[in-house]
């Protein structure tokens, strides 16, 4: 199969998968009528209205890890084409990402003293 | 045909995850019990709660289910046995599976409601923790078998076995997955008991069946990413290749089940200070030794 063909039959498998999912949908839904009752529809909370609105702004406490995460995970971006050439390179591979994992670790280092890795 | 095979051997995968799953936490072997569950669940109604994000809230338990299917697309039960065999097939599970998360975010979003919101934001919390250690593992992986096709992976195991190569990377892959699977200890994302099911609060009738079909088969999945990454794959003596991945893929979703079973749960604060300050040097010291080894090894 050429590349085309496999992300053509990935691409498929999404749209099987809806398909799927719509139909079952369908079954469930000729099952049987519903019975519209008021109150019915409210979101679990322990039996009664939800005292605060939910959509509102969240304070993310892990926003340190967040940052550092995505440094590494840039990081990885490179690591795979890396990762696959590895053995051909050999040694110059090994020491040129060994650079580049340490500086980035050195980072997390001074994140971790700076206290970027506890709940804010 | 193999895409259609492969298809009917993962739903048969899911369903037996979920009797392992029963077994384990009720001690109850019931081979019948997942389907009259499936049937209960799609003739009961499907409530859409009011106010609610539509959009988020329909598209999440699809947008699971898809993210668990496309990353066992690429997974191989034996050289032939698999769906696609793409270039790109490491790295194209990493990218299935971050929509997990996107996934059970718009399921924390969407429905308008406090204890699925929590649950949401704490799975957000809990993949800043594990990402790194699912990603991380399997480059070393890669620099072993020089490729990022699966079944490259597999082969370049012939002569040992990644867990033996690269233990180290072995643990923290595990662990991270069963995270990103959010079984217990890992589990305060549903939070069955404390927040009436987290994501899966506001979802009732076919959504929900959707929704806990998508997670049997993202754990099915990942313990077959498991077994092509460390365990050897289809390798191994006497039997032929797909009993050998059968039989290797039960025993890790089994492991994985039963491990969190005797373990206290872990809160996403937690598991962010256990895998930046432990899990991410160990695995920095892991790509470090697997370089080291292939380079000194023939």
């Amino acid at each position: 199969m050429s590349a085309l063909e496999q992300y053509g039959l990935l691409l498929g498998l999404t749209i099987g998968t809806v398909g799927f999912v719509f139909s079952l949908y369908m079954i469930a839904r000729s099952l049987g009528k519903v019975r519209k009752e008021p109150g019915k529809n409210v979101p679990a909370a322990s039996g009664q209205l939800s005292r605060d609105p939910v959509w509102v702004r969240y304070h993310a406490r892990y926003y340190g890890y967040a940052l550092l995460f995505l440094a590494f995970d840039m990081e990885m971006a490179y690591m795979y084409p890396w990762a696959v050439v590895y053995k051909q390179e050999g040694l110059v591979a090994l020491l040129d990402m060994g650079v580049f994992l340490a500086i980035l670790f050195l980072g997390l280092l001074y994140g971790w003293s700076q206290g970027a890795l506890r709940r804010q | 045909m193999t895409t259609a095979f492969l298809l009917l051997l993962l739903a048969v995968g899911a369903y037996l995850v979920a009797v392992i799953e029963a077994w384990t936490s009720s001690g109850r072997f019931r081979l019948a019990a997942p389907a009259f569950a499936a049937l209960a669940l799609l003739g009961r109604e499907s409530i859409v709660p009011r106010k609610s994000d539509r959009v988020f809230f329909e598209t999440a338990p699809v947008l699971l289910l898809i993210s668990a299917l496309l990353a066992a697309a690429v997974i191989p039960l034996t050289p032939d046995l698999i769906i696609t065999d793409l270039a790109t097939g490491a790295l194209f599970i990493n990218a299935a599976l971050v929509y997990v998360l996107v996934a059970l975010l718009m399921a924390g979003w969407g429905p308008n409601g406090a204890y699925a919101m929590v649950g949401g934001w704490r799975f957000l919390g809990q993949l800043i923790a594990y990402a790194m250690l699912i990603v991380m593992p399997i480059t070393a992986v890669v620099m072993r078998a020089e490729s990022l096709l699966t079944t490259q992976i597999v082969v370049s195991q012939a002569g040992l076995w990644n867990i033996v190569y690269q233990p180290l990377g072995f643990i923290l892959f595990f662990v991270a997955s069963m995270a990103l699977a959010f079984l217990p200890p890992f589990d305060l994302t549903t939070a069955k008991g404390e927040l009436a099911g987290g994501v899966e609060a506001e979802y009732s009738g076919a959504r929900l069946a959707v929704f806990r079909l998508g997670r049997l088969v993202l754990i099915i999945t990942l313990a077959a990413a498991t077994v092509v990454f460390y365990l050897g794959g289809w390798q191994g003596p006497w039997l032929p290749p797909w009993a050998w991945s059968a039989i290797k893929i039960l025993a890790v979703t089994a492991t994985m089940l039963l491990a969190g079973r005797y373990m206290p749960r872990i809160r996403e604060t937690d598991l962010l200070g256990w895998c930046w300050m432990l899990g991410i040097p160990l695995a920095l010291l892991n790509i470090l030794l697997v370089g080291v080894l292939v380079l000194v090894l023939p």
